[in-house]
């Protein structure tokens, strides 16, 4: 399984080097404040690894915030009626 | 198609994928985590209820090794410790998590009395006092600290530190606590009646009094203390009341009775009292007594018939014996040896037999004790009723 998934990679890998390679032309962004010009692959890797990284974060930041909440509120009960063991 | 549409459909379409990873990843690792853990804790609780203790510390120890914050576990093992009679171990890790940093303070406080009992347990009881007083103090698991500090105060005999502490108990749980006090005051009194303190003797019964009016102890030790002082016709009256408050402890306060009876002369209301008392009350003590009485007053052949007919009513190896002892003087030849043998017999049945038992742990005794030597619990040994004994 791991191995598939490290084949799987690589191949990503080179699919997306090759990609890169064939659309080597700059485009040019006007971003309102800035204006870019970036080759044509790393500005669609770029959108694919910003969201994949901004979804990530966001379903990290939600977990971690539930969690505290909940042993901020399981202290509080503690704190109401103690553990007898 | 336009590159920067392009782009903002892939923007999303990743965030969705990032999201969906991110979560895939999370409940991989808590699932191991939580599966770890609960089939670790099964497992030590499968362990503690087939009573395999050593195996199930073992598991704890490991789930506490690898989970530092689960502070129950500590508890559970501190417990299991204790349990087994390895104190010190119990004392350690109670220590130890007492002193761990950021524990909250009801942790802290549950902690705090579980190395109080260690203590208790070791046999350390300034340190264990010393504890219970601070959680009194700060108002945590203040009841059962109590009851720790009064079972202290029992044990050192410090009868009046027990009083103050278990009207203490009182006013915090609401629980009536005022047949243990009233016995504290009893043990007061009886202390300072040893010392010849009576008035102060007197002094405590009243207050035991005050706290339980129909305390047992109390009446019997006023009957006592009458008696020592000539009184007898009032110490008579004394143990009647004790009767009348328990018929149970009837074994304990007839000897006393009867000598009151007989001092103050007054034999034949000692008759009506134990004729009503064979009446209600369904040992054999009274019967025997009675038997006592007819043989000093009628003669032998008066108390022997009144044994034989009592004992067909209620059969009791405490009674036959009475009876060998009275018809062996009347006997002679092979019959005098099988009496012997019979009454030998019947002493040796009696030797072996406890006489009085807990009504609160079953522990049995063959001497009355006020406070079980096993549950601690004041008034609950009791005579036994059957065949063999009352």
């Amino acid at each position: 399984m791991r191995l598939l998934a490290i084949i799987l990679l690589l191949i990503f890998i080179a699919a997306g080097i090759v990609f890169g390679a064939l659309n080597a032309d700059l485009v040019g962004y006007d971003l309102g404040i800035a204006q870019l010009r970036l080759p044509k692959g790393a500005a669609l890797l770029g959108a694919v690894v910003i969201g994949w990284l901004l979804g990530g974060l966001t379903a990290w930041l939600g977990v971690s915030m539930r969690q505290g909440r909940q042993q901020r509120r399981q202290s509080r009960a503690d704190k109401k009626s103690p553990v007898k063991p | 198609m336009n590159l920067v549409l392009v782009l903002v459909s892939l923007v999303p379409i990743a965030f969705v994928l990032g999201w969906w990873t991110s979560r895939q990843f999370g409940a991989r690792r808590s699932g191991a985590e939580v599966s770890a853990l609960s089939s670790d804790y099964f497992r030590g609780l499968n362990y503690l209820l087939n009573e395999e203790q050593d195996k199930a510390i073992e598991v704890f120890l490991k789930l506490a090794e690898y989970n530092r914050d689960t502070v129950e576990t500590h508890l559970a093992l501190g417990n299991l410790f204790r349990r087994r009679g390895e104190v010190d171990r119990a004392i350690r890790l109670h220590q130890h998590l007492v002193s761990r940093p950021g524990l909250t303070d009801a942790m802290k406080t549950v902690a705090l009395l579980e190395l109080g009992e260690d203590y208790m347990r070791a046999g350390l009881l300034d340190r264990a006092e010393a504890l219970f007083c601070d959680l009194v103090a700060m108002n945590a698991h203040a009841p059962s600290a109590l009851r720790h500090l009064i079972a202290i105060y029992q044990h050192e005999r410090d009868w009046h530190k027990a009083i103050e502490h278990a009207r203490r108990l009182e006013v915090m749980t609401g629980e009536d606590e005022a047949p243990m006090i009233a016995q504290f005051y009893c043990e007061l009194a009886d202390r300072s009646r040893q010392h010849g303190a009576r008035a102060e003797a007197r002094d405590y019964l009243r207050q035991a009094f005050d706290c339980q009016p129909d305390c047992v102890r109390a009446f019997m030790l006023t009957g006592r203390l009458l008696s020592e002082d000539g009184q007898h016709a009032d110490a008579v009256t004394a143990y009647e009341s004790a009767i009348q408050a328990d018929i149970a402890f009837t074994p304990e306060i007839l000897p006393p009775l009867l000598n009151s009876y007989a001092r103050s002369q007054q034999m034949e209301r000692a008759e009506v009292f134990l004729r009503e008392m064979i009446g209600r009350y369904h040992g054999v003590s009274p019967v025997l007594a009675l038997a006592h009485l007819y043989k000093e007053r009628d003669g032998e052949r008066a108390a022997i018939d009144f044994l034989t007919t009592q004992l067909r009513q209620r059969p009791s190896v405490r009674g036959l014996m009475a009876l060998i002892d009275a018809t062996m003087d009347k006997i002679e030849g092979e019959a005098r040896e099988n009496f012997l043998i019979l009454r030998d017999l019947t002493r040796k049945l009696l030797e072996g037999q406890a006489m009085y038992r807990c009504s609160r742990c079953g522990f049995g005794a063959k001497a009355h004790h006020w406070q079980c030597p096993s549950c601690k619990s004041w008034s609950t040994i009791r005579p036994i009723h059957g065949v063999a004994s009352e």
